[in-house]
């Protein structure tokens, strides 16, 4: 016994002098106390910087490739906490970490980092922090950014709705987080079927809500669900991971996905997936609070927008799309990109014609739920962007949650 | 034909516990190394900077130390109350539960309290707290007395009804719902008015929390307790044989209720001061620490003491893990999570090594 230890031990001081000498040759790592003028930025997610995919990957993609833009490096000037739910304590304690650590900015990705966020933008005024999907904000170093994703889910809705027009098919069934719960799921389920029905008025949507933002197990169920139960034939989804476009693949349907292009996933099934670019804001939010950090809120103040700055847009159209949707998608998203026409108004786009010819027709018509309230009169303008980000609690004619 | 068998130690020495468990952590380092080696990471530098908390360079190093301290409380409080049951081989697991009947209970009070002076305020967070945790725990030690039911599942399953509880305290937007943001489209958890958040006393700018100061002193009231009073040598009677506390004329039942309402009660007093420190509740309040008490608890030995330099070990070893993975890109806090896991693993299985030794069969007839 007396042997086996000191072996052991001598194995383990042997182990330790190689590994010192191995990490002293090996890239510096580490990055506290590094020069002082340079700029550091901070991030708390509320999932890993080493995901594949899903929400916190999107962002973490977005903070590197946003802080490559403006030149810094994300190897060295990038500070993280990750796994950081949404409790206020923890997140004050990220927020320190990175405050003590010279963090110049601090992006927090989830809605329920707000109070934290508020609380400590007043502890320190030198530092600027910046919220995703929230609504506070003050007017010296505290905003809060978000996209106009439905804009994005519009154009898919128009993939699907091509799709189940040359398949006879009005059924079209969506795997949701959540429903009218919380505005952001239910502003996109309203905007994918508007844009299904742009195309197929006959197109009816199909809502089954997961009650979670992730689960791979139940984004598989509701999407078996919908498609065997309700005989769907796109699946589209509000949640993180690809399951419901492997169901589709599977079972010889069609879908589009969410926050990536999912056709690697689901080769036979993809049409297209409304994705973010973050990089977009984080490469204008860092190049704005380097520049000129006590003009951060005139400069880039609190930051909602869409496709007209790149911030979402949709992923390449799969050779699974119909021949039509390429035209229609360009012409609804100039419209969109010129300001032109948006979605939540009291003017409908229909398209018609086949490839080579597709036209676009706006008429008046008013925005009404499917319990036959009216929101929009008939040519009335978009709702407010608060009502898009925060309010919005029905859903608009022809969707029903199924669950 | 099994050759080779265990066999207890007859003369478990400190000196040589201690030296397994240096080997212990030492091993697990060397394991952690070799993941950080993989990652381009030099682990000397790495350590340093676990080990001292992610002070060095830190612009606001006091902070570093509050949020360490704000870790650390809830963590010996609860250590401590878990021991109290353990002596008394009451396998309280219901560590989790009890806080959280503690938070929400001490934040009813928070939420409602406008107005009304700090200190009334915090004083009737922990009373409210420590009785409805202390019912909670009552309620499972007479099941037990009365029923002789199994207090392990009882207490285990506390656990997970008291955290649905308040995941739906947290994602019900409702009039009678004061737990919530008024201002919020979506459910979020308010923040406590400053009636109810805790005060301290300010050394510079760090800031001294009272319920660090009221840890330290419960810590040397148990310890009185459990090794000066007739209480306390009850409990360790009940623990060691329950028909001898019979015999000797104690009234086990009695015991083992006091006992845990005791326990449970100082769960939620840790509650209290948890909830009261952060000035707001969510459903990960607990930090786990009904779980990682009960490895405190047994890494100590159930001896008080030991349980107050565990608890502060641990504490450092968590919140130097993440400030490490903080100060490194490439390290998420799955790798801290692992590098702990890993430590305390290895020092449990030097602690079994400690304690026990492989003998042949035929060594063991003739010893």
């Amino acid at each position: 016994m007396k042997k086996l230890i000191s072996m052991v031990v001598a194995a383990a001081l042997a182990v330790t002098s190689v590994f010192a000498l191995a990490g002293c040759s090996s890239a510096n790592g580490g990055n506290g106390g590094g020069s002082k003028a340079s700029f550091k930025v901070g991030a708390i997610y509320i999932n890993s910087q080493n995901d594949t995919s899903g929400y916190t990957y999107a962002h973490h993609k977005g903070v590197t490739e946003g802080m490559k833009k403006v030149g810094l490096d994300p190897a060295k000037d990038l500070f993280i906490v990750d796994n950081v739910p949404e409790d206020d304590e923890k997140v004050k304690q990220a927020i320190d970490q990175l405050a003590g650590n010279g963090c110049n900015i601090i992006f927090g990705i989830s809605f329920g980092y707000i109070n934290a966020f508020e609380e400590k933008a007043k502890e320190y005024p030198d530092i600027i922090f910046s919220h995703a999907t929230g609504y506070l904000s003050n007017d010296k170093n505290f905003n809060n950014y978000f996209g106009r994703i439905y804009q994005a889910r519009y154009l898919a809705g128009i993939a699907a709705g091509y799709k189940s027009l040359a398949l006879g098919n009005n059924n079209i069934g969506y795997v949701s987080a959540w429903g009218t719960e919380y505005a952001e799921t239910c502003s996109g389920i309203n905007a994918f079927a508007m844009g299904c029905m742009a195309v197929n008025p006959d197109a009816k949507v199909s809502v089954y809500e997961i009650s979670t933002w992730g689960d791979q197990q139940l984004e598989r169920q509701a999407a078996e669900t919908l498609i065997d139960t309700y005989g769907c034939c796109v699946i589209a989804q509000h949640c993180d991971s690809s399951q419901p476009q492997i169901v589709a693949n599977e079972k010889g349907v069609f879908g589009c996905g969410y926050n990536s292009d999912m056709t690697t996933e689901a080769p036979a099934a993809h049409l297209t997936a409304p994705i973010w670019n973050w990089d977009v804001y984080y490469a204008t939010a860092m190049k704005a609070a380097m520049e000129d950090p006590a003009n951060f809120m005139t400069k880039v103040g609190i930051y909602y927008e869409g496709l007209n700055a790149g911030l979402v847009d949709i992923s390449p159209l799969s050779s699974n799309c119909e021949p039509e949707t390429k035209e229609a998608v360009e012409l609804a998203k100039n419209l969109m990109k010129n300001g032109e026409w948006d979605v939540f108004s009291g003017v409908k786009l229909s398209f018609s014609g086949s490839a080579g010819s597709v036209a676009v027709e706006k008429t008046n018509a008013a925005l009404v739920t499917n319990d036959g309230a009216e929101i929009v009169a008939a040519g009335g303008p978009s709702v407010e962007d608060g009502v898009i980000t925060g309010s919005m609690n029905y859903y608009v004619e022809g969707v029903t949650q199924v669950n | 034909m099994r050759k080779y068998h265990l066999v207890r130690r007859a003369d478990a020495r400190l000196k040589r516990t201690l030296i397994y468990y240096a080997i212990g952590i030492l091993v697990s380092l060397i394991i952690g190394a070799i993941i950080l080696v993989a990652l381009g990471i030099n682990p000397l530098d790495y350590y340093g900077r676990m080990f001292t908390i992610g002070l060095v360079g830190n612009r606001y190093g006091y902070k570093s130390i509050e949020g360490l301290l704000k870790i650390f409380v809830p963590l010996l409080i609860t250590s401590l109350a878990l021991s109290l049951s353990f002596k008394m081989r009451f396998w309280n697991i219901g560590g989790e539960g009890e806080f959280l009947i503690g938070a929400i209970a001490a934040s009813i009070v928070a939420f409602n309290s406008t107005g009304m002076p700090n200190f009334v305020t915090v004083l009737l967070m922990c009373l409210a707290a420590m009785i409805s945790s202390g019912i909670i725990g009552i309620a499972v030690a007479a099941l037990k007395v009365k029923f002789n039911t199994n207090e392990t599942l009882m207490t285990l399953m506390i656990n997970y009804i008291m955290l649905y509880v308040i995941r739906y305290i947290g994602e019900t937007k409702a009039d009678w719902n004061f737990f919530l943001r008024d201002d919020s489209e979506r459910p979020k958890f308010g923040t406590f008015p400053d009636s109810a958040v805790m005060a301290g006393i300010p050394i510079g700018q760090f800031k001294l929390l009272w319920s660090v100061l009221i840890a330290l002193a419960l810590t040397a009231i148990v310890f009185v307790y459990l090794k000066y009073t007739k209480q306390g040598y009850e409990i360790s009677v009940v623990g060691d044989s329950s028909a001898t506390a019979k015999y000797a004329g104690m009234s086990v039942g009695k015991i083992v209720l006091r006992t845990m309402f005791i326990s449970s009660a100082m769960i939620g007093l840790a509650a209290a001061l948890a909830v009261s420190s952060a000035g707001t509740i969510s459903d990960t309040i607990t930090n786990n620490v009904g779980w990682t008490g009960i490895i405190v608890a047994w890494l100590s030995k159930l001896s008080v003491p030991a349980v107050f330099v565990t608890s502060v070990l641990i504490s450092i070893l968590q919140y130097g893990c993440q400030a490490a993975a903080t100060q490194y890109p490439a390290i998420d806090s799955n790798y801290a999570d692992l590098l702990q896991g890993i430590i305390l693993f290895s020092v449990l299985v030097a602690d079994f090594a400690a304690n026990f030794k492989i003998v042949r069969k035929e060594d063991a007839k003739n010893a």
